[in-house]
């Protein structure tokens, strides 16, 4: 059980505004953490504080320390930081080109590969790791725009399984998804599990119970219960995690 | 009685809405009119790629081809100022300063559009002419090169306008899955923004080029009004527009050295028409995207 991530009295404010208050919460290696919560609870916040998305909106600011691997991430190098968690969006975010393109696109220009059949090789592992290379083997030349929104948000995973990442994030990837996709996505994120640490933060509290092995509950800015799955779906200790859950409010 | 006015209202529309068609299919084909009796006299391989316009000469010439060359001369130096300038303040308005400076920085270029052409070219001849006479060390400041300097600036709002918005339009999904895959923001900026930008920057750069060949003032004040081949852009030039507003007022109407003016009409008008016909292709492709 090696902590992979550890986030240490992080409070992070839109405005000066508080939205996440002194949040104290490590992720296990090779876990997947679900994070639910109500709107307006922080959740997506805190995801987009692991990989610094949040650098890109002006009125944010944080206090307190993340650690990955035991290294302060807010000393890292922005694009390295990125280039170890990668993050996958609600809604799916295919870059205008080809299927081909969209996946050899932040490998070839990481430098981390440059000849042809590297590339190949790679699209093709890429693909087949996020389930979807059967369904677009054929059509690796076509715009990446022309495909369902299932197939898009498989393809955005396998971008960032092209970079080799260890930890991604998941911002509610399924909330724009059929049933059929949904679960495609999910046992993927539990294939994925054995080699990538997974943060999930979701909309959709079966999603958490099906796929995590622990869930942590949010709510105004605040941790308010945080175990594993199992115990925390069937003997929840707080009231409102429990009212959360069973659908009371939120 | 509501209906009355509705049909009104609609005619009324209508007859607008058709005005501008009309307008240009009469200007058209007034232009071909002329021109077409002065093709048939004249001949229309001897009006394009004749050396010398010498219209009160014995016998008269009229070849036109020192004046595309002018106008040439004078649009592409135009363009190599105006497009990486246009196209950089573009992205410097969109992607990096905050809203406060943009708002000013659009409000300011699109001021520039309002500079009245006979004010661009005064100050081209008061500031710019000596200054180019000086700092090349050429015997007149009058030359193709100033008229480009002055006419970029002419070309620029539309170029950053137009390119801005089009930069701004690229959806705010893209730079993100771009960025959250470790590109930094430059290399997101040209890997992403611009190529997804391209075709409606490229209708900006043609739109702002349609407007330099087809300016008249400013050339005819600062670029020389010397009707010779040019053979680099520091020497003198005589644009076709140039040509046509010096010379109308002294023709006789309906004279051979009339209907030549007006075939140089039609020839700007074919080009200004291809250029924003281009522009248009780009404009649609990027929209159906």
């Amino acid at each position: 059980m090696v902590d992979k991530i550890k986030v240490e009295n992080l409070s992070c404010y839109y405005n000066k505004k508080c939205v996440l208050g002194s949040l104290s919460i490590s992720v296990i290696q090779n876990e997947i953490l679900a994070i639910i919560g109500p709107a307006n609870s922080g959740k997506t916040t805190f995801l987009r504080t692991l990989n610094r998305m949040n650098d890109l909106n002006l009125t944010y600011s944080h206090r307190g320390e993340i650690y990955l691997d035991n290294n302060s991430i807010f000393d890292m190098n922005r694009e390295n930081l990125r280039k170890r968690v990668g993050m996958l969006f609600a809604m799916p975010t295919p870059l205008p080109m080809t299927i081909y393109e969209n996946v050899v696109y932040a490998p070839k220009h990481l430098g981390l590969i440059s000849k042809k059949f590297e590339q190949d090789v790679l699209v093709e592992q890429a693909l087949r790791d996020a389930s979807l290379w059967n369904e677009v083997k054929d059509r690796l030349k076509s715009s990446a725009m022309k495909i369902s929104g299932g197939q898009q948000q498989r393809l955005c995973i396998a971008r960032i399984l092209a970079i080799n990442p260890e930890v991604i994030l998941f911002d509610e990837p399924c909330s724009g998804l059929d049933p059929i996709s949904t679960t495609k996505v999910e046992e993927l994120m539990i294939e994925l599990k054995r080699k990538y640490t997974i943060v999930l933060v979701t909309n959709n509290v079966k999603q958490a119970s099906r796929v995590s092995d622990r869930t942590a509950f949010f709510l105004m800015g605040k941790i308010i219960e945080i175990d594993t799955t199992d115990k925390l779906f069937v003997s929840p200790k707080e009231k409102q995690t429990e009212d959360y859950i069973t659908g009371r409010f939120g | 009685m509501g209906k009355i006015v509705d049909t009104v209202v609609e005619k009324i529309v209508f007859l607008c809405g058709i005005l501008s068609v009309i307008f240009v299919i009469l200007i058209f084909g007034f232009l071909f009119i002329e021109s077409f009796a002065f093709f048939k006299n004249f001949g229309i391989l001897k009006f394009i790629f004749g050396r010398y316009w010498c219209p009160n000469s014995e016998p008269v010439l009229f070849g036109i081809f020192s004046l595309l060359m002018g106008s040439f001369f004078v649009t592409l130096g135009a363009c190599l100022i105006a497009v990486p300038v246009g196209v950089m303040t573009a992205l410097y308005i969109s992607e990096v300063v905050n809203k406060s400076v943009r708002d000013i920085l659009k409000f300011l270029v699109e001021l520039m559009a309002a500079i009245p052409s006979v004010v661009i070219g005064f100050i081209g001849m008061i500031i710019l002419v000596p200054c180019v006479r000086k700092l090349f060390n050429i015997p007149t400041g009058l030359t193709a090169f100033s008229g480009s300097v002055m006419l970029a600036f002419m070309a620029m709002p539309t170029i950053v306008t137009i390119s801005e918005d089009a930069i701004r339009s690229v959806p705010w999904q893209y730079r993100e899955g771009a960025l959250a895959l470790g590109a930094t923001k430059w290399q997101t900026v040209r890997r992403i923004v611009l190529k997804t930008a391209r075709p409606a920057i490229i209708a900006a750069i043609m739109l702002g080029i349609g407007r330099v060949i087809g300016e008249t003032m400013t050339v005819m004040m600062i670029t020389g009004n010397s009707s010779r081949i040019p053979h680099s852009i520091f020497e003198p030039v005589r644009t076709m527009t140039a040509v046509i507003a010096a010379e109308m007022g002294e023709t006789v109407n309906g004279s051979m050295h009339y209907r030549a003016l007006f075939s140089i009409g039609l020839m700007l008008f074919l080009i200004t028409f291809t250029i924003n016909f281009v522009a248009d292709l780009f404009l649609g492709k990027n929209k159906n995207k």
